[in-house]
């Protein structure tokens, strides 16, 4: 009896402390920007985004819209430095500026050292980041930070804007926690894929184990950026980098690296905002062991950059669907041969265009803009 | 009245059993507990290794306070000069439970050094006799073996996820009990503190969501979960040995 009523204080207090269970995630549809009929659509315009001084390599691209009222139409986060996994890795970012057309010099934001000594631990590297709007307009960054050992020992860093304005040259970072997602020493949890906003000011944001095995798990934040909780993705144990999609306001998809020889395109489903996820057969599409981009473009029409290939990234398409499981390619992005290198694509809506970042060689962030045809 | 009684129990239910509504630690909260959890840690590790009897130092009190004094101080130093700054980088912080197991030996070992009654069978080395604290020990070797499972997605439930959720809190607490319950009757301080050490880390976890926000990780790290496999496996064979 005395061990009932003290561990049923204990979880009293426990209780009184929390929130009550946030409803059934509900996604909002694409941007109002979105280009509906993704048939259409024709580039605008393409080039490459100015590297930090003295970087030579940048790698894992992530683009944000921002609101309409602000000079910049949209901020790519990468990784630079001189080279993947180098000491002097660090978060780059640049805006594409909405006067001048162009992107601005690109800034550092994140340094490895200067987040350790506020966290009060380490980080060893520093490699892909993914950003996100809250519901208040502050910015939050999801950093992969690794701890002792390579990728496979990697958490991921949570960030949030300590800076009043988020235009480049103010924007600054403070570390809000590692995010809790494993028992073991908290690795091996990577992030690399934009988040799908909720109409709660949410998000479900993806991220993936890789330590031997691979799966996807999915985290939800509320309209602050406070954790909600993790739910596992699939079954499946080769599956990475998912890239969520929504069909409906609770219906979504999850496309998803395959690190098989091989491979396809994996898919895994949720038609209940999130909470159950079920594995899909196979896309017809091929899968060099690469990461994918998924976006929505209105009701039945979900685009999707990815390499069409088994064995080379020499490649970058942008295909269309209307269900997510049947694709047609739209254009190729890129058509090089090896050892040429278009990888780790990133879309985002602004400004009523499609905008495509991806890594060209490991050494620039290339991108392109795709408008309706007039 | 009576027909509302079942969904409000359905609904302290779900919520009781929710893993969607987790609490996390303050930032400062995490940056005092990383270095108070590793000076303790480091301090018991000192005096455990001047204390061996091949180091020379077993009967020299004074070097084996001032190592641990020296490594838990060593533990706040700020930035890459600091132990803090390594052992988060590779291992984040130490469970509730290991803190406060090492406290408490560490004031075990005190009050033998000041001539003291040590409290009967508390040894760090292997369980001199059977019980609810082995039992104990037993239960957490097994949890961390579904944690380990569960970290490479081999488990068919999200244990790690459970964590987040006021039930795994109840469990913790009920489990964390019963050596003092079962143990009333026999050696009743060395259950006592078994319980005393689980039950700290579940309020600590309570009131303050150290270390992580997650449960699991308040009263079991991987390091804790080695420790007590070797001193199970030293205890099943002394138990053997003596039968």
């Amino acid at each position: 009896m005395t061990v009932l009523l003290v561990a049923g204080a204990l979880v009293w207090l426990d209780m009184a402390q929390r929130a009550s269970n946030p409803a059934l995630a509900r996604a909002v549809g694409p941007d109002a920007s979105a280009v509906q009929n993704a048939a259409g659509l024709v580039e605008q315009d393409r080039g490459t985004i100015p590297m930090p001084d003295g970087m030579a390599a940048a790698h894992a691209s992530n683009l944000l819209a921002m609101p309409a009222n602000h000079a910049a139409a949209l901020t790519a986060f990468w990784f630079a430095g001189d080279r993947e996994s180098a000491a002097n890795v660090q978060i780059a970012a640049s805006q594409f500026d909405r006067i001048t057309q162009r992107w601005t010099a690109a800034r550092l934001v994140v340094d490895r050292f200067a987040m350790g000594e506020k966290l009060g631990f380490g980080l060893r590297r520093l490699g892909n980041p993914v950003a996100w709007t809250d519901g208040g307009g502050r910015m939050h960054l999801f950093v992969v930070a690794t701890g002792w050992g390579g990728w496979a020992a990697s958490r991921v860093l949570h960030l949030r804007q300590s800076s009043a304005d988020n235009s480049l040259g103010e924007l600054m970072f403070e570390p809000v926690r590692v995010l809790p997602l494993s028992w073991l020493w908290n690795t091996s949890h990577l992030v690399r894929n934009a988040p799908i906003a909720l109409d709660d000011g949410g998000m479900v944001l993806p991220v993936y184990f890789e330590l031997g095995i691979k799966y996807p798990v999915a985290l939800r934040f509320d309209r602050d950026g406070a954790f909600q909780g993790l739910t596992r993705m699939s079954q499946r144990t080769h599956l990475l980098q998912p890239s969520l999609v929504a069909q409906s306001s609770q219906q979504w998809l999850a496309l998803m690296r395959d690190v098989r020889p091989n491979g396809k395109i994996a898919v895994a489903q949720t038609v209940d905002g999130g909470r159950h996820w079920a594995d899909l057969p196979d896309l017809a599409l091929d899968n060099p062991d690469a990461a994918v981009a998924a976006i929505a473009a209105g009701a039945g029409n979900l685009l999707l950059v990815h390499n069409p290939s088994v064995s080379s990234r020499s490649a970058l398409d942008l295909s269309r669907s209307s269900d997510g499981l049947q694709w047609t390619r739209v254009q190729a992005l890129e058509q090089g041969a090896p050892p040429a290198e278009f990888s780790y694509p990133a879309m985002a809506w602004a400004d009523g265009s499609l905008w495509v970042s991806y890594t060209a060689g490991r050494k620039r962030i290339a991108w392109q803009r795709f408008g309706a045809k007039p | 009245m009576s027909a509302q009684m079942p969904s409000l129990v359905n609904g302290w239910l779900a919520q009781a059993l929710a893993t969607d509504s987790p609490l996390l630690p303050s930032h400062s909260a995490m940056q005092i507990w990383l270095h108070l959890g590793w000076s303790v840690v480091l301090a018991w590790l000192g005096l455990r290794l001047t204390a061996r009897p091949t180091t020379g130092w077993a009967h020299n009190k004074q070097v084996q306070w001032l190592v641990v004094l020296g490594l838990a101080a060593w533990a706040w130093l700020p930035g890459p000069s600091g132990a803090t700054y390594w052992l988060g980088l590779a291992f984040q912080a130490p469970s509730a439970t290991s803190v406060f197991l090492c406290a408490a030996l560490l004031v075990v070992r005190w009050r033998a050094a000041d001539g003291a009654n040590v409290t009967p069978g508390f040894s760090e080395s292997a369980p001199s006799s059977r019980g609810p604290a082995l039992w104990l020990s037993w239960l957490a070797a097994l949890l961390g073996w579904a944690l380990l499972l569960d970290s490479f997605a081999a488990l068919p439930v999200q244990l790690y996820a459970f964590g987040f959720s006021p039930a795994a809190v109840f469990l913790v607490a009920v489990v964390g009990l019963l050596p003092w319950v079962f143990g009333c009757y026999t050696a009743r301080d060395r259950h006592l503190i078994a319980s005393g050490v689980v039950l700290s880390a579940a309020l600590v976890f309570v009131v303050w969501r150290l270390p992580t926000g997650n449960v699991w990780d308040a009263v079991l790290d991987p390091w804790l979960w080695v420790a007590l496999q070797v001193y199970l496996v030293r205890g099943f064979f002394r138990l053997a040995t003596h039968a």
